[in-house]
C-alpha cells in the first residue's frame, strides 16, 4: 500500500518521539546511563517553575517575540503593498526580498556577526542612531536585538510573499466598483484591502509568533562554541534552555519537560490560528 | 491640475526608490560576503579595486579545513533526502487524495496534526532513537528523519486532487493495477508538484543545522552548516576565510532558488492560505 512508507516513518520520527517526550518529561534520566530512567511524576515541572534559568529563558523568548512579530508584520505588509502597486519589475524585487529566506541561518548569522563588530558598517550605522558602537553579539544589552535583526532579515521576505498572495486573491472588480462609486485610494485601501487581508494578517502574526518562539540556530551560532546563551544568558531562549539542559548538562528528563511546554505553546497557538481563519479546503 | 499629475509621476518613482533601497539592504549582506571572500585578509573592510581581488581565501579554506569533505557530505545527504522524500511523500499524497480506504480522513488529520509539531520539541527522543540505532555520526541519521515531511505530503495531496477524477475509475481497479496507474498516469501529470517538493526538500536539508549539529560530533561527518559554524572559532581572526565558507554554502541554494522560483514562491504562498 502506497501509504505504508510514510506511515512507518511518521510513526517512528514524529508520533513515537511526541509520546516519548511526554514520557521523558515525567522521568529522571541518569546523566551517565540514559537507559536508567526512573518515574518521578510532575517533579520536573515543579522544578521548572522555580528555576530562575527557565524563567529567564521564557522572558528572553517573550522579549524576542514582542520585537520580532510587529517588526516583521508591519515591514512585510508595507513592502507587499508597495510591491503590489508597481507594474514593471515586481517579480525581480520579490525574488531579491526572498533570497535571504532561502539561505542558511548559519551563513546569514555568520555574515551579520561580521557586520555588527565594533567599527563595522552596521555597528557604525547603529552608532549614528545612538546605539553604542560596539560588537553587538558580545554585548549583554545588544545581543538580543542582534538576534532580532538577523531573524527579521531572514523572515521578512517569506511574509511579503504571503501578503502578496493575499492581495492577489482580492477580486479586481471590487476595486473597479469602488472607483466607479468615487472611493479614493486611501478609502479603497481602508475598506477593501484591509478587511480582505484580515485572515492573512492574523496568520502572519500568529504563525510569526509560533516561528519566533522556536528560535535556536541563530542563538547557537552567536554563542560561537562557548556556553550556549552567551553573553551571560542574553540569548538564552526557550529552545536554547532545553538544548542546554539535554545536550550540555545531560538532563534529558528535565529538558523534555521544557520541550513539552514548548510543544503545548505551539499547539495552542496553531489551534488558535485554525479557529480565527475560516477554513478553505484546497 | 499640474501638481496632481506631478504627484502621479513622482509616486511610482518614490516607490521604486524605496523598493530598490530595501532590495539592496536585503542583498547587501550577501554581496558583502561575496566581495569580502575575494579580498586578501589585509584588505578586509577596505574597498579595493578588482585587480586586488583574489581566490586565496578559497584555497586557504580548502587546504586548512575539510570543506570538500563537508561539501560531499552535504550533497550526498541532500540527494538522499530528495530521492527518499519524493518517493515517500508522493505515494502518501496520492493515497490520501485518490484512494478510498477506511480511515483516510483520520490519516489525513494525523498528517495535519504532525505538521504543527516543531522538531525542536522532539529533538531529545529523536536523539535517543538515533543513538539506540547506533547512528550517531552517520549519513542515515541526517537523511532518514527528513524523508517524510507532513507539509510535502499535504502539497502532493493537493497536486493529485487537481487531476480530473475520471482519469482512473477508482472502483474498478485492484491493487496491482492501481500502482501501475499511479506510476503511468498520475505521476507524469504531477511533475510540477514533484519538482516543487524536490526543491523544497533539497533546500531544507542543505540548510538544516539543528539536526546535524546534534547528531554529528566527528568533523569528517559534518555537513557544510556545521562545518561553517566550526570555522568561526578555528579561523577566528580570518574573516575573509569565513566569508569564503559562507559563499560556498550559500551559492548552490541561491542558484537553485533563482532557477526554480516559479515553483518555490507559489508553494510558500499556500502555507499562508492554509495555516
Amino acid at each position: 500500500m502506497l501509504l505504508m512508507p510514510a506511515a512507518l516513518l511518521l510513526g517512528l520520527w514524529f508520533i513515537y518521539p511526541i509520546v516519548e517526550s511526554f514520557v521523558l518529561s515525567l522521568q529522571h534520566v541518569d546523566e551517565f546511563n540514559f537507559a536508567h530512567r526512573t518515574y518521578i511524576g510532575l517533579h520536573n515541572f515543579s522544578q521548572l517553575v522555580h528555576d530562575p534559568a527557565f524563567r529567564h529563558s521564557l522572558y528572553i523568548t517573550l522579549v524576542f517575540v514582542v520585537f520580532v512579530v510587529p517588526a516583521q508584520t508591519v515591514l512585510s505588509l508595507v513592502l507587499a503593498s508597495i510591491l503590489q502597486s508597481v507594474g514593471v519589475g515586481r517579480a525581480l524585487f520579490r525574488a531579491a526580498f526572498f533570497v535571504p529566506y532561502m539561505t542558511s541561518t548559519v551563513a546569514v548569522t555568520t555574515v551579520f556577526m561580521k557586520l555588527f563588530v565594533s567599527g563595522a558598517p552596521l555597528a557604525n550605522l547603529g552608532a549614528h542612531l545612538g546605539v553604542p558602537n560596539t560588537t553587538w553579539y558580545a554585548d549583554v544589552h545588544l545581543a538580543l536585538p542582534f538576534l532580532v535583526v538577523v531573524y527579521v532579515y531572514m523572515y521578512v521576505g517569506f511574509y511579503i510573499v504571503i501578503f502578496v498572495s493575499g492581495m492577489e486573491s482580492i477580486p479586481r472588480e471590487l476595486y473597479e466598483a469602488a472607483k466607479v462609486d468615487g472611493a479614493h485610494a486611501m478609502q479603497r485601501f481602508r475598506f477593501i484591502t484591509v478587511p480582505s487581508l484580515r485572515p492573512f494578517v492574523i496568520f502572519v502574526v500568529v504563525a510569526g509568533m509560533i516561528q519566533a518562539i522556536q528560535i535556536f540556530d541563530q542563538a547557537y551560532v552567536v554563542s560561537g562554541g562557548s556556553i550556549l546563551g552567551s553573553p551571560a544568558g542574553a540569548t538564552s531562549t526557550l529552545v536554547v534552555f532545553i538544548y542546554q539542559q539535554a545536550f550540555r548538562l545531560n538532563a534529558l528528563g528535565y529538558g523534555s519537560a521544557g520541550a513539552v511546554i514548548l510543544l503545548l505553546i505551539v499547539l495552542f497557538g496553531t489551534l488558535v490560528t485554525r479557529r480565527l481563519i475560516p477554513e478553505r479546503e484546497a | 491640475m499640474t501638481s496632481a499629475s506631478a504627484t502621479r509621476r513622482i509616486v511610482p518613482l518614490s516607490k521604486y526608490a524605496f523598493l530598490t533601497i530595501f532590495g539592496l539592504l536585503m542583498l547587501g549582506p550577501l554581496l558583502f560576503a561575496l566581495y569580502t571572500s575575494l579580498e586578501s585578509p589585509a584588505d578586509y573592510m577596505h574597498l579595493v579595486g578588482f585587480s586586488k581581488l583574489t581566490l586565496s581565501n578559497y584555497r586557504y579554506v580548502i587546504d586548512n579545513a575539510q570543506i570538500l569533505r563537508w561539501y560531499f557530505n552535504t550533497a550526498f545527504v541532500t540527494a538522499g533526502v530528495v530521492i527518499g522524500a519524493v518517493v515517500v511523500n508522493t505515494m502518501a499524497g496520492y493515497a490520501l487524495a485518490r484512494i478510498r480506504f477506511p480511515g483516510r480522513t483520520v490519516a489525513f488529520v494525523i498528517v495535519l496534526a504532525v505538521l504543527m509539531v516543531p522538531l525542536q520539541a522532539i529533538l531529545i527522543p529523536l536523539y535517543l532513537l538515533i543513538a539506540r540505532f547506533g547512528w550517531l555520526n552517520s549519513y542515515q541519521a541526517l537523511m532518514v528523519p527528513f524523508m517524510v515531511n507532513p507539509f510535502l505530503i499535504f502539497l502532493m495531496r493537493q497536486s493529485f486532487q487537481t487531476l480530473p477524477p475520471d482519469l482512473e475509475d477508482a472502483a474498478a481497479v485492484d491493487g496491482a493495477r492501481r500502482f501501475t496507474m499511479f506510476l503511468k498516469i498520475a505521476v507524469p501529470l504531477t511533475l510540477t508538484g514533484i519538482a516543487t517538493q524536490a526543491v523544497l526538500a533539497g533546500t531544507w536539508t542543505w540548510n538544516s543545522f539543528m539536526i546535524p549539529v546534534t547528531f554529528t560530533t566527528d568533523p569528517s561527518h559534518y555537513v557544510l552548516t556545521v562545518g561553517l559554524n566550526s570555522l568561526q572559532s578555528q579561523f577566528y581572526t580570518l574573516a575573509t576565510v569565513q566569508m569564503a565558507g559562507v559563499v560556498l554554502l550559500t551559492v548552490p541554494v541561491v542558484l537553485m532558488f533563482l532557477v526554480f522560483q516559479r515553483l518555490v514562491i507559489p508553494s510558500v504562498a499556500t502555507t499562508g492560505i492554509r495555516g
